[in-house]
C-alpha cells in the first residue's frame, strides 16, 4: 500500500437530531486512520446514512466535532462545507445518479463544471484515467444510459475520484447490482482507494463489502454498537 | 437627465440611437448572466437538462413565442398599415364632400371603400371647379364593378395626375373607354361589361350590352386604385339613367367643364390647388354648412394617431400577457425542477456550490425565455406578413411587414425583465433541502 494521503477522522460527541430535536445519531468517540477502508453496517433506520451525510457535511450536527485531520467541519456554514466536499470528498450513492444525457466522461468529470477554470483540465484528465482503470468506454458520443447497471455504478466511482479526493464516502454502492457486478465494484472501490491511500468509508449491507474492509462499524439505534477490526491486507487501524 | 445628454442623444443618427437603446434594454439580462454564470461551465449540464425535458421545454418555448409574437406582430402590423396607407393618400391633397364623416368620405374617395355618401350638387361643384386657385378638380362616380375591380367614374385629367404617366396605352378620350389599374387583369384592347353594384350583390347584365374598351394601363401606385377601372364620369352617370353632366348641344367631348344644371352629383370632389397655401385657403373656404373640405393626409394622421393609441393600449395588454405567460412558465419551471430535484441535490452532495444550482436553474429558464422570444419575433413578423398580404389583396394598399427596431426593443425589454423574474425560481431551487431530495 502507498503512504496514506487520505485524511484521518475523529468524531467527538457527535449528535445529530431530527425533527422536533429527536436524537437520531450519537457517537461519543470514533477515530479512523487515514487511508483505511471502513465499512458501516446496521439495520435500516439505524443511522448509517445519517452518519455518512454528517461526515460529508451534508447534515449539520446538533453537537460535537467532526475532525478530518485537524479540520472540524461541524461548525462550518453551508458554503464552507460545500467547498470541503468539493475539495476533500468523493461520493458514491446507492443509485448511480448519473445525468443520462451526458457521456461517461461527461458524468465522470462533472466536478469540472463548478470548479475553478484552472482545475478543469486536471479533473477531466483524472476522470478519463479512472474510466480507463475501471475498464469503461471513454467515448464522448455514447450516452451514459446506454451502459449496464454495473458500468454506470463504475462511472459513478470514476466521478467520485475525478476531483482527486482524500476521502471516499459510499452509500450502499452495491445495493442495486447483481452479485458479479457487486463483487467487481467492491473490488474496484477498495483497490482505487488503497491505490492512492485514500480513506474509504462505505455504508453497506453487503458482506462482500464488509469482507474487503479494514474495519467494520456496527450502528444500531443511532449508536455505535460495535467496532471490529479485520485483518485485511494493508489495513491501517486507529 | 442632463440637457447635454439629451442633446447628444438627439444628435445621434436614428439607427445608432435605436441600436444603443436595444443594447441598453438587453444589458440587464447580459449583466445578470455574467454575474450569475461567473466561474461556471454550465453548458453541458444545461444541454443535458434541456434534452431531458425536451417536450416540456418545447411547450414552454411555444407559449412564450406565441405571447411575444402577439406583441411584436401588433407593433409591426400597425406600422405596416401606417406606412402602407400614407403613400396611398399622397396624391389626394384636398377632398370636398357633403357634410358628414371625414373618415367615411376619405375611405370612399381615397381608398375606394363602398359607402353611402350624400352628394355634392352641380352648383357647388362648379364653384370649386371655377375657383381661380384650383388647378385640378375631379368628380367621382361609384356603383359598378367588374369582377372584384370597382369601376370608378372620373376625368382623364385626374387619371393622368394620379398615374404620372401611363404604363401602357393612352388615357380615355371617349365615353366607353377605360384605363385599368396595374393589378386589374385586363390588357389594352380588352373589353369588359360592368356589373351594377359591387361584390356578391353585383347584378351582372344590369347595364345590358354595355362594354368598355381598355385603352390604357396605369403603373403600380401601391394604392387601391391599382385594382380599379377608371372610366369617364359621363358614362357612369349615363348608364345609371342620369344626366351626363353636359347640357343640350354637347359635342361629345368628355371631361370638364360640366354644366351645373346637368350635373347629377358627386360624393366627393378631388381637388388640387396651385399651391400648398392655396390648399389651406380652399379648405377654409369650403368648410361651410353645406360642404366639408378636408386634407386626407390630416384625417389619416388622426386615424394613425388613434391606431397608435389603440396599439399602445394593446401593446400594454400584450406585454402583460407576455409577463403572465412567462410567470406561468417560471411556475412550471419550479415544478419541473422538482422532477430534477434528485440530480440537483446530487450536485450539491458532490460539492457544487449553491450558486451553481442557482446558475443552472436560471440559465435553464433564460434559455427557454430567450429562445421563445426570438421565435416569437419571427412568428410575429411571419404572422404580420400573412395578415399584410391579406390586407393588400383585399384593399390594394401595399402593407409590408418587416422586422424593425421597435419589435427588437420590445423583445430586448421582455428578455431582461423576465431574466430578472427568473431569479426567483432559481433562488427557491437553490435552497431546496439536499438530504430530502437525495432520498427522493
Amino acid at each position: 500500500m502507498t503512504t496514506p494521503r487520505g485524511r484521518s477522522l475523529t468524531l467527538r460527541d457527535l449528535e445529530v437530531t431530527g425533527e422536533g430535536g429527536r436524537r437520531i445519531l450519537y457517537v461519543p468517540r470514533l477515530q479512523i486512520a487515514a487511508g483505511s477502508a471502513v465499512a458501516v453496517r446496521g439495520p435500516s433506520g439505524a443511522g448509517k446514512t445519517t452518519l455518512l451525510y454528517a461526515l460529508a457535511g451534508l447534515v449539520s450536527p446538533a453537537a460535537g466535532r467532526i475532525l478530518w485531520d485537524d479540520e472540524d467541519i461541524a461548525p462550518l456554514g453551508e458554503p464552507a462545507r460545500a467547498a470541503f466536499r468539493r475539495r476533500t470528498v468523493g461520493f458514491v450513492f446507492q443509485e448511480h445518479l448519473l445525468f443520462e444525457e451526458l457521456s461517461a466522461p461527461g458524468n465522470a468529470a462533472l466536478a469540472a463544471l463548478y470548479t475553478a477554470a484552472t482545475e478543469r483540465a486536471a479533473i477531466r484528465a483524472r476522470a478519463a484515467e479512472q474510466l480507463s482503470r475501471l475498464g469503461l468506454d471513454r467515448s464522448a458520443a455514447r450516452r451514459s444510459d446506454s451502459y449496464s447497471g454495473g458500468e454506470r455504478q463504475r462511472i459513478a466511482v470514476a466521478r467520485a475520484l475525478a476531483a482527486d479526493p482524500d476521502v471516499i464516502l459510499a452509500d450502499e454502492p452495491t445495493a442495486s447490482l447483481d452479485r458479479a457486478n457487486a463483487d467487481r465494484l467492491a473490488d474496484d472501490l477498495v483497490a482505487l482507494a488503497r491505490h492512492e491511500g485514500r480513506t474509504l468509508i462505505t455504508v453497506s449491507h453487503d458482506p462482500a463489502v464488509h469482507a474487503r474492509a479494514d474495519r467494520v462499524l456496527d450502528i444500531a439505534d443511532g449508536r455505535l454498537a460495535a467496532d471490529t477490526a479485520q485483518g485485511a491486507p494493508g489495513a491501517a487501524h486507529a | 437627465m442632463p440637457d447635454a445628454f439629451l442633446d447628444g442623444w438627439a444628435a445621434l443618427p436614428v439607427w445608432l440611437a435605436d441600436l444603443l437603446l436595444f443594447l441598453a434594454l438587453l444589458a440587464p439580462a447580459f449583466l445578470l448572466g455574467a454575474l450569475v454564470l461567473r466561474g461556471f461551465a454550465i453548458g453541458p449540464l444545461l444541454s443535458a437538462l434541456l434534452r431531458r425535458q425536451v417536450w416540456v421545454s418545447v411547450v414552454f418555448v411555444a407559449l412564450i413565442a406565441i405571447s411575444v409574437g402577439l406583441g411584436a406582430g401588433l407593433i409591426a402590423q400597425e406600422r405596416g398599415l401606417r406606412q402602407g396607407t400614407a403613400p396611398a393618400a399622397d396624391k389626394f391633397e384636398l377632398v370636398v364632400a357633403a357634410p358628414g364623416s371625414e373618415i367615411t368620405a376619405m375611405l370612399a374617395a381615397v381608398y375606394l371603400q363602398p359607402s353611402d355618401l350624400p352628394l355634392l350638387d352641380g352648383e357647388t361643384y362648379d364653384r370649386i371647379a371655377s375657383h381661380e386657385r384650383v388647378e385640378i378638380v375631379a368628380p367621382l362616380g361609384f356603383g359598378d364593378s367588374w369582377r372584384d375591380a370597382p369601376v370608378v367614374g372620373t376625368t382623364a385629367e385626374f387619371v393622368a395626375y394620379l398615374s404620372e404617366g401611363l404604363a401602357e396605352g393612352r388615357h380615355f378620350a371617349a365615353e366607353y373607354e377605360a384605363v385599368a389599374g396595374a393589378r386589374v387583369p385586363l390588357g389594352v384592347g380588352d373589353a369588359f361589361s360592368p356589373a351594377h353594384g359591387i361584390g356578391d350583390a353585383a347584378e351582372h347584365g344590369a347595364h345590358g350590352d354595355l362594354e368598355y374598351e381598355v385603352v390604357g394601363r396605369m403603373p403600380l401606385t401601391g394604392s387601391p386604385w391599382d385594382r380599379a377601372l377608371m372610366v369617364p364620369i359621363e358614362s357612369v352617370w349615363s348608364v345609371h339613367g342620369l344626366a351626363n353632366g353636359h347640357g343640350p348641344g354637347w359635342d361629345g367631348e368628355i371631361g370638364p367643364p360640366f354644366a351645373p344644371a346637368y350635373f347629377p352629383g358627386t360624393p366627393a370632389a378631388l381637388v388640387r390647388a396651385d399651391s400648398l397655401a392655396a390648399n389651406y385657403g380652399l379648405q377654409a373656404e369650403f368648410s361651410t354648412e353645406t360642404t366639408m373640405a378636408f386634407f386626407p393626409g390630416t384625417v389619416l394622421a388622426r386615424l394613425h394617431a388613434l391606431m397608435g393609441d389603440i396599439r399602445q393600449a394593446m401593446s400594454v395588454l400584450a406585454v402583460i400577457t407576455q409577463v403572465l405567460v412567462t410567470a406561468g412558465v417560471l411556475a412550471g419551471l419550479m415544478m419541473l425542477t422538482r422532477l430534477l430535484a434528485k440530480r440537483l441535490a446530487l450536485l450539491r452532495a458532490l460539492g457544487a456550490p449553491r450558486r451553481f444550482i442557482f446558475a443552472l436553474t436560471w440559465s435553464f429558464a433564460v434559455t427557454l425565455i430567450s429562445t421563445g422570444a426570438a421565435l416569437g419575433l419571427l412568428l410575429g413578423v411571419a404572422a404580420t406578413r400573412a395578415i399584410s398580404s391579406i390586407i393588400t389583396a383585399r384593399t390594394d394598399v401595399l402593407v409590408s411587414a418587416r422586422l424593425a427596431w421597435p419589435e427588437l426593443h420590445l423583445v430586448a425589454g421582455f428578455v431582461s425583465l423576465t431574466a430578472v423574474l427568473a431569479l426567483l425560481p432559481a433562488f427557491l431551487t437553490m435552497n431546496r433541502p439536499v438530504i430530502r431530495d437525495l432520498r427522493g
